[in-house]
């Protein structure tokens, strides 16, 4: 099977995809008194402990960006990579009725799990217009360069997703791993803090493509950037590379998906 | 022969058995020679054949029926057809939209309204949204559930789940429709729905495939596999197919015809035992058919080691056909009971005990029997057989009646009646 009839299947399935996603943002916030709230009240709140942890206990050099407008930026997609890795990671083992008794593209499943994620994250972007009104801050021209920062996020993510949920199928440890993992993955990040390009640390910044997008999304929007910088082509080109790799192996590994589950 | 729908061809397939590693260390260590084991056969030490070498063609329009005793592979074989496995050898060519029943109701989610889980599991059944939004209605209709429709699922009956479960199912369009036991759930109404709707589609050129432990369901199909331990054991016409299994299995038929159970005496064995029943015509010869309000007795053999004081003898009917038996839990069509006419009297050594039947108006088909004693002129159970004796209702030159009950009748014309010669 070549590739395009690969892509092909799987968009043959995109309306089971928005289903399934749709189901997910449902199920989670069914039975919640601030309901899809909490997709906002999460980076929120997180944006208030950091505040005060690193304006207040230690002070952080932020050029001159508002720490919470700062924070807030590098929150906002970090918490979309991070659900997209933990739910991604999960979707194919509490999908188990579905993938042992149903076949469609077990792509399928990862996606509508990214997808839920997503819908998360344009809910909570929502709150980063009011946090930059509060500050009296414009985003400049770079903001219509944002959609390909959230392309080469999602490609990244994507592929995170697609591995990760094949290999917790393979040994369920790997959901328990990521509980650290995402945690220290996010302190080897620029979120909270910048990263520098200079020093000991600059290698995280180009085996991690996750700073690089990071601060590119706060330069394009409040740094008054219109291009990208070159560590952030590495990172695109590693995005892509992680999607490629990932999604061959998933297919690889996909024909034993109704034995492992 | 019309080109095949379904096609297998020399297909196995490798599973593993239950494998334990305790420790991440015993996981490492084991892990090459796990991996440069050599296969053996084809096997590897921890390995077995689910199927082995199976070839097999349906032709586009037919019913097959998949039997079999436990792991002999039935599922294992829809699955390959469902693409969920896949073969390690031979290959697996399925023509057409695929569509299952291999569990109902896959993909609903309690917390959901039965709206929101149509559109779901309309979706995983491989419908577009605008496709499930036309037949909503139908499919409402269809589950019979509609004031139900916006409360979470969690809160349906089994039953309504069943229903609305197959009501989705049954509207997604497919070529080729896979059945795995799901049919077992749900009352004895909803089963004939899904039977009268697996009619239809078969009338309509749908390619069926049916996995079922109910044998009466095969019946009604082109052919019938049996498989056994992997491999394709038979498979041809169904009744010379379901023999050929029931032979395999010692049955008689029917797998809950070798329950027994008794109150053990002294020594082990049971203390009063129904050793045989009889089935005797009007002349009192033994007979094995009977037409259709004819007079018979039923004749208990029975043996008592110990005394058994006010005895109670019971008999109770079982169709073969289990949609006479008015619920899915198996239960008998006819009781027969001696109630007091025992009472005073105790048994002792072997005798009989006759139950003289005026006319068996029963249904046209072939019953088995379990017979009770019980002691005490209470129901305590001293002794349950099933599988005791077989009789087939049958009035010769007839087709197979489905009547429930068969009335003693008389037809005439009234005398004034105007019929022309």
């Amino acid at each position: 099977m070549s590739v395009v009839t690969d892509i092909r299947e799987i968009a043959g399935f995109r309306e089971l995809i928005v289903a399934l996603g749709m189901r997910e943002v449902r199920v989670r916030y069914k039975h919640t008194l601030l309901g899809i709230g909490w997709a906002v009240a999460l980076p929120l709140s997180l944006m208030l402990v950091f505040t005060f942890v690193f304006s207040k206990v230690a002070r952080v050099e932020t050029h001159g960006i508002p720490y919470p407008v700062f924070a807030y930026l590098g929150l906002l997609p970090w918490q979309l990579h991070a659900n997209i890795i933990n739910q991604g990671a999960r979707s194919l083992v509490d999908n188990r009725a579905l993938v042992t008794k149903v076949y469609f593209a077990r792509e399928v499943l990862p996606l509508s799990a990214v997808l839920s994620a997503l819908v998360d994250f344009c809910v909570a972007a929502v709150v980063l217009a009011g946090l930059m009104l509060y500050y009296g801050m414009a985003p400049g021209i770079g903001l219509l360069l944002v959609p390909v920062v959230v392309l080469v996020q999602l490609a990244f993510g994507v592929g995170c997703a697609l591995a990760l949920s094949a290999a917790n199928l393979l040994y369920r440890d790997v959901q328990y791993i990521l509980q650290v993992g995402v945690l220290l993955w996010m302190f080897a990040s620029s979120v909270v803090y910048p990263i520098p390009r200079s020093g000991g640390f600059v290698w995280l910044v180009y085996c991690n493509p996750m700073t690089p997008i990071l601060d590119a999304y706060r330069g394009l929007i409040v740094g008054g950037k219109v291009a990208f910088a070159p560590e952030f082509g590495v990172a695109a080109l590693v995005s892509v590379l992680v999607l490629v790799v990932a999604w061959r192996w998933f297919r690889r590994m996909e024909r034993v998906f109704g034995e492992l589950a | 022969m019309p080109d095949p729908a379904i096609s297998l061809q020399a297909v196995s397939k490798r599973f593993r058995r239950g494998y334990h590693v305790k420790t991440l260390a015993e996981f490492l260590f084991t892990l090459p020679g796990r991996l440069a084991a050599k296969r053996v056969d084809g096997l590897r030490s921890h390995e077995f054949w689910a199927l082995r070498n199976v070839t097999l063609d349906v032709p586009a329009g037919q019913t097959l029926g998949i039997i079999g005793p436990n792991g002999a592979g039935k599922s294992t074989v829809l699955k390959l057809l469902f693409r969920i496995l896949r073969p390690d050898q031979g290959q697996v060519v399925v023509k057409g939209r695929v569509g299952g029943l291999i569990e109902l109701g896959a993909g609903f989610h309690p917390y959901l309204s039965g709206r929101e889980n149509v559109f779901i599991n309309g979706a995983i059944l491989g419908m577009k949204h605008a496709e499930i939004a036309r037949k909503y209605d139908s499919i409402v209709e269809f589950a019979g559930v509609p004031e139900f429709m916006d409360m979470p699922v969690k809160n349906y009956s089994s039953g309504m789940f069943a229903r609305l479960a197959f009501a989705v199912a049954a509207h997604a369009e497919t070529d080729v429709l896979l059945v795995d036991e799901v049919l077992a759930v749900g009352d004895t109404a909803f089963q004939l729905k899904c039977f009268d709707w697996m009619a239809q589609r078969r009338k309509q050129g749908g390619t069926v495939v049916l996995v079922s432990h109910e044998l009466n369901n095969m019946r009604g199909c082109d052919r019938v596999l049996y498989m056994r331990d992997g491999n394709v054991s038979a498979l041809g016409e169904p009744q010379p197919v379901i023999d050929n299994y029931l032979a395999d299995t010692g049955q008689t038929r029917d797998t809950r015809a070798n329950d027994i159970g008794f109150i053990a005496g002294a020594d082990g064995k049971p203390r009063a035992e129904v050793t045989r029943v009889e089935w005797l015509g009007a002349d009192g010869a033994a007979i094995e058919t009977i037409e259709p309000g004819a007079a018979a007795t039923a004749r208990f053999h029975y043996e008592a080691r110990e005394p058994v004081a006010d005895p109670i003898f019971a008999l109770t009917l079982f169709h073969d056909d289990t949609r006479f038996h008015l619920s899915t839990k198996g239960d008998y069509l006819v009781h027969l009971y001696s109630g007091e006419a025992f009472r005073g009297l105790t048994l002792e050594g072997a005798g009989a005990v006759d139950v003289e039947l005026e006319a068996m108006h029963l249904p046209v088909g072939s019953y088995r029997a379990k017979a009770y004693i019980f002691e005490g002129g209470r129901l305590n159970p001293l002794y349950v057989r099933d599988g005791m004796a077989r009789i087939e209702i049958a009035r010769p030159g007839w087709s197979d009646g489905r009547a429930l009950i068969d009335l003693r009748q008389r037809w005439h014309a009234p005398a004034k009646a105007n019929w022309q010669p």
